[in-house]
């Protein structure tokens, strides 16, 4: 019999572990790892992640900080997803998608920049000396 | 001799009817009948008489034999006669019924009609009025304050976690997940040693070597914290992870299809 404040001391450190684990998730070298250990064969592993997908809800979200982990927690839900990633290249491919995915806002900021500075050009083509001021 | 036909023809009828005595005659055709003999029984009074002009009777009270028989004909054809009246009556009265009749069952399949049209529109009514219940019992659960939604966004965007800082060149090693470093610094990574290999290039030795990364004052990288204050606990689970759990497994193959198609060593066929 575990009294109730051990339990809660227990559950709060489960927490912590959970969230540290999950947000590992996000990271395709780590599955890569994994997979290649024969972790994501074992079937206890797998009703784990299942388990895991409590972190989708709301109340458990805000602590992601890395939240592309859910997505990962969401494909690792396949069996197929669960396969392919003992290979080294599938799992290099999905890293370089992620890195320009994350990429795609700042890319995306810096053109609407430039497509800024060009208008204002247009606009004062006799003031040259100005242009430079406009970028951030 | 006119006379044994008669009564020859009278029998005959008889018999006739006797046979059909399962079906009752028709009144049309007792009429009928009836008229016949009269006719017949008339035209040989009538040629008696004429014949009696010229001759006399061969049989004495014959005359009388036929009178008597056409009376009894003639009032045999008022009774029929009476009979067809009646039954004509009661005739008209079926047809009034049955126009009463066929009135009422089409007033009854319009009801039904109605009714049944009725059932499909409530129906309908009902099946729409418990989705929007749905619909607004899903809505209401995954209900969030803006604040909240914009102080979550802020802190992600915020730690470069899900956009990449503006001055990010190759090499950088900043990631949009936890790098080993940041994993190996949590509780996690000094519960156990789970890499014996090294991930990303890097041995675990080495960092330690170096003296990069003492085990235990390693800072706790925000992503690993959370205010626990708030007493917030995971869902409880039993600690065997060995069972089924309930619920159906998502082997939707054809989803993930996609996402290997460019990966080119992997095999296609599943085992």
């Amino acid at each position: 019999i575990i009294s109730g404040a051990i339990y809660q001391e227990q559950a709060r450190h489960r927490f912590q572990l959970e969230l540290e684990f999950v947000q590992c998730l996000a990271n395709p070298n780590y599955l890569n790892f994994l997979a290649q250990r024969g972790y994501l064969r074992e079937k206890p592993f797998v009703n784990y992640l299942k388990y895991l997908l409590y972190w989708k809800e709301p109340e458990y979200a805000k602590f992601l900080k890395y939240p592309h982990c859910l997505h990962m927690l969401e494909l690792l839900q396949y069996e197929h997803f669960r396969k392919e990633l003992v290979n080294a290249q599938c799992t290099k491919f999905i890293d370089e998608q992620q890195i320009l995915h994350w990429q795609h806002y700042s890319r995306k900021r810096t053109r609407l920049q430039q497509a800024l500075v060009e208008q204002q050009q247009q606009h004062q083509p006799q003031a040259p000396s100005h242009g430079n001021t406009t970028s951030k | 001799m006119l006379m044994r036909f008669i009564s020859h023809a009278c029998a005959l009828r008889k018999r006739g009817q006797t046979v059909m005595a399962a079906a009752e005659k028709p009144t049309k055709g007792k009429l009928l009948a009836a008229l016949d003999d009269i006719e017949v029984l008339s035209r040989e009074l009538i040629e008696m008489l004429a014949l009696s002009r010229t001759q006399k009777l061969p049989q004495p009270g014959e005359d009388t034999e036929i009178l008597e028989l056409l009376v009894q004909r003639d009032k045999e054809f008022q009774e029929l006669m009476q009979t067809a009246v009646e039954q004509g009556k009661v005739h008209q009265e079926m047809q009034a019924l049955e126009k009463e009749v066929e009135k009422r069952d089409s007033d009854i399949q319009q009801l039904q009609k109605q009714l049944k049209e009725a059932e499909h529109i409530l129906a309908t009514a009902v099946y729409q009025a418990k989705e929007k219940l749905k619909y607004i019992e899903k809505a209401r659960k995954g209900s969030i304050s803006s604040e909240e939604l914009i102080k979550y966004a802020h802190r992600i965007s915020a730690s470069n976690a899900v956009c990449a800082p503006l001055n990010w060149v190759p090499g950088d090693p900043r990631r949009p997940y936890p790098t080993d470093l940041e994993m190996r610094s949590g509780i996690l990574g000094n519960m156990s040693n789970m890499s014996t290999n090294g991930v990303n290039g890097h041995l675990p030795g080495d960092a330690l070597a170096a003296g990069r990364l003492p085990d235990i004052l390693t800072p706790q990288y925000p992503w690993q914290s959370a205010d626990v204050s708030m007493g917030i606990l995971p869902p409880h689970h039993g600690s065997d992870f060995g069972l089924e759990p309930p619920g159906h497994n998502k082997e939707n193959e054809d989803d993930v299809e996609a996402m290997s198609t460019d990966s080119s060593s992997s095999s296609s066929d599943s085992d």
